[in-house]
């Protein structure tokens, strides 16, 4: 037995579908880019600790309002504190926000598609039908109604945007799951006696989770825009701790005298959301099985 | 053949009057069959396309949705129970346990995110206490058995890497993984080319030697049940219109329909004039004629064929068929003299 796990090697020019994927992603020159910003996002805020940088909450009343200089690169905020300090510590919370907020949305509304698509029937009508209500209500609407409920804090911002994304999740999931569950090896997985849980997990789950995916890094963009919004309008992160949101909520008051204060957070909410689209979208075209 | 099947053992599945009928249709879509297999026995059932073959298997599997059809009458008394009236639970103990399936399409049939070895070790670990080496090892020894050269490295493929013919083998190894008391092959080869069909077949024959399961085979491919039945029933819009020993089957047909499907199969050799073929198309299920439902495109038919459907009736050892004027050749001679 030996002889024959050492002699045969699996043959080289087999392609399984990851790393087919994995190349066509390599091959995106807007993936590989959107993949770069969101890479050089997620550093420096995890690097934020350790960086040579002030401290994001020290404030000093000799550099209030200062433009960009050698000593403060990107200004100072309306109580002087340094805005490049603020901008990193910023990148994780606006990063947190979008990357918790999708994980509620995917955690919450997967297996409720699952459940829904699955089943059929009754259970599927009711999920869908509340799911349809809350579809009905636009997202931020819905976010900001929530956060105002729960009460402002950063957690519960991304609580309330998990949730206002997770009808999406919910749609999304279901529809992938009737198209899945109608194939042969279903069909086979109940045949040798599985239970519907194993079903689910194991059958349908990992078949239906590329396009899952996709709407994901695609969904982290809006939970970090909508983020931005709840903490613009004081319903996220609270004083003072710092994220872009509410750094141009502050920089809206000072736009004329000290435009700066609005600049960075304005271009790296930009950024990141840009980033995250592109890889989006470059992951939507190398996991589509259609093109080969 | 026919000898080496012990006709004395008691079946392991008997199937009486089993009758199907689809959600919101006015007739059955299978409408009172019976038939049995004994171990190490291969019973093949013959017909063409809908006449309920593949409904009859799903639901002796418990696979039929409620939602789509329902048994309106009949058993099927399998290991002491009847598997039409078990609970869900007790029947998905039995599926890929004791009774085993293999589908008609290999292509879709496998899961595509897991590689083969783990499919074929989940159904031993779902039915028997083993470890996940064991089960490994099971896996294995199964691809081994189905003839998968080089099952060591094979073990780690995904689906997508193998054949038709490499699936359809994975899939007879996951049938057999438990050795089951029951086989069901639904068109096992139907989506192979002609080649890998003839492998298959005699992968399952072998097999099923080896293992003395058996094998209840659907097909609709007449050149499969000579190389593989012991026994035949030919199913015709959800009757069984006539079933007795292959050879009876094939040499001595009874029912005009088996004349006609048997006579419908194109021999190798010069040809000789056009290959026979049965006249109009098998009746959709709002259209069910009443009395024998093989009547509308029947050369014999006669008046009684239109009030009731023939009972079967015994033409030899274990070979029935359901016609009032089978033997047609004594019957109609004695009505023309």
């Amino acid at each position: 037995m030996s002889a024959v796990i050492s002699t045969v090697e699996p043959a080289e020019e087999t392609v399984r579908p990851e790393s087919r994927a994995w190349k066509k992603l390599k091959a995106s020159k807007s993936a590989l880019l959107g993949f770069a910003i969101v890479a050089f996002f997620i550093g420096i805020a995890v690097a934020a600790p350790i960086l040579p940088i002030a401290d994001p909450a020290a404030t000093s009343w000799s550099v209030v309002r200062k433009a960009p200089s050698a000593v403060h690169w990107l200004g100072t905020d309306e109580i002087g504190r340094d805005i490049l300090s603020r901008m990193i510590w910023g990148a994780q919370a606006s990063l947190m926000a979008g990357v918790v907020s999708v994980l509620i949305a995917v955690l919450v509304g997967v297996p409720f598609g699952l459940i829904s698509g699955y089943f059929g029937g009754w259970i599927d009508q009711v999920i869908s039908r509340i799911t349809d209500a809350l579809l009905a209500t636009p997202f931020l609407i819905l976010a900001i109604a929530l956060a105002a409920f729960l009460g402002p804090s950063l957690t519960n911002a991304m609580i309330a945007i998990g949730l206002s994304a997770m009808p999406i999740f919910v749609r999304l999931t279901r529809g992938q799951v009737l198209s899945v569950k109608t194939e042969d090896y279903v069909e086979g997985a109940r045949a040798v006696g599985l239970a519907h849980f194993a079903i689910m997990a194991r059958y349908i789950l990992p078949n239906v989770f590329a396009p899952v995916l996709v709407q994901a890094t695609l969904t982290v963009a809006t939970a970090i825009i909508a983020e931005a919004s709840l903490s613009f309008l004081g319903l996220g992160q609270q004083p003072p701790a710092p994220s872009w949101g509410s750094m141009l909520n502050v920089a809206k008051n000072f736009m004329t005298q000290a435009p700066w204060m609005a600049w960075w957070p304005g271009a790296a909410i930009f950024l990141v959301v840009l980033g995250f689209n592109l890889l989006g979208d470059g992951l939507r075209d190398a996991l589509d099985p259609r093109e080969t | 053949m026919l000898n080496s099947a012990p006709a004395a053992t008691a079946p392991v599945l008997d199937v009486r009057n089993l009758a199907l009928r689809f959600k919101d249709t006015p007739a059955n879509i299978v409408d009172g069959i019976s038939f049995s297999v004994r171990e190490g026995e291969t019973l093949c059932i013959v017909g063409e396309s809908g006449c309920g073959k593949s409904v009859t298997a799903l639901a002796l599997m418990g696979l039929l949705p409620r939602s789509v059809a329902r048994v309106t009458s009949g058993t099927a008394m399998f290991g002491g129970s009847d598997l039409l009236t078990l609970p869900q639970r007790a029947m998905a103990d039995i599926r890929g346990n004791t009774i085993s399936m293999i589908f008609q399409e290999p292509m879709t049939s496998l899961n595509p995110s897991y590689r083969i070895g783990e499919q074929i070790g989940e159904v031993v670990l779902r039915h028997k206490r083993v470890t996940r080496a064991q089960a490994r090892q099971r896996a294995l020894e199964m691809l081994d058995r189905v003839r998968i050269p080089a099952a060591a490295s094979r073990l780690d493929d995904y689906p997508h890497e193998l054949s038709g013919g490499m699936r359809q083998r994975v899939m007879i190894a996951m049938a057999l993984a438990n050795d089951p008391a029951l086989l069901i092959a639904d068109e096992p080869t139907t989506a192979l080319d002609v080649t890998i069909q003839a492998q298959i077949v005699d992968l399952i024959e072998e097999l099923q030697k080896e293992t003395g399961t058996a094998l209840i085979m659907i097909t609709h491919d007449l050149g499969v049940v000579a190389e593989i039945a012991d026994r035949v029933s030919v199913m015709y819009a959800g009757h069984i219109v006539e079933e007795g020993p292959v050879e009876a089957i094939f040499d001595d047909p009874q029912h005009p329909y088996t004349i006609g499907l048997m006579s419908s199969v194109p021999s190798i050799g010069p040809r000789s004039g056009r290959l026979a073929t049965i006249g109009g198309l098998v009746p959709t299920i709002d259209r069910m004629p009443s009395g024998c439902r093989f009547s509308p495109r029947c050369p014999f038919v006669q008046a009684d064929c239109l009030k009731a459907h023939a009972p079967l009736s015994t033409f030899g050892p274990e070979h029935r068929a359901a016609c009032y004027f089978a033997p047609l050749e004594t019957v109609f001679a004695e009505a023309a003299s």
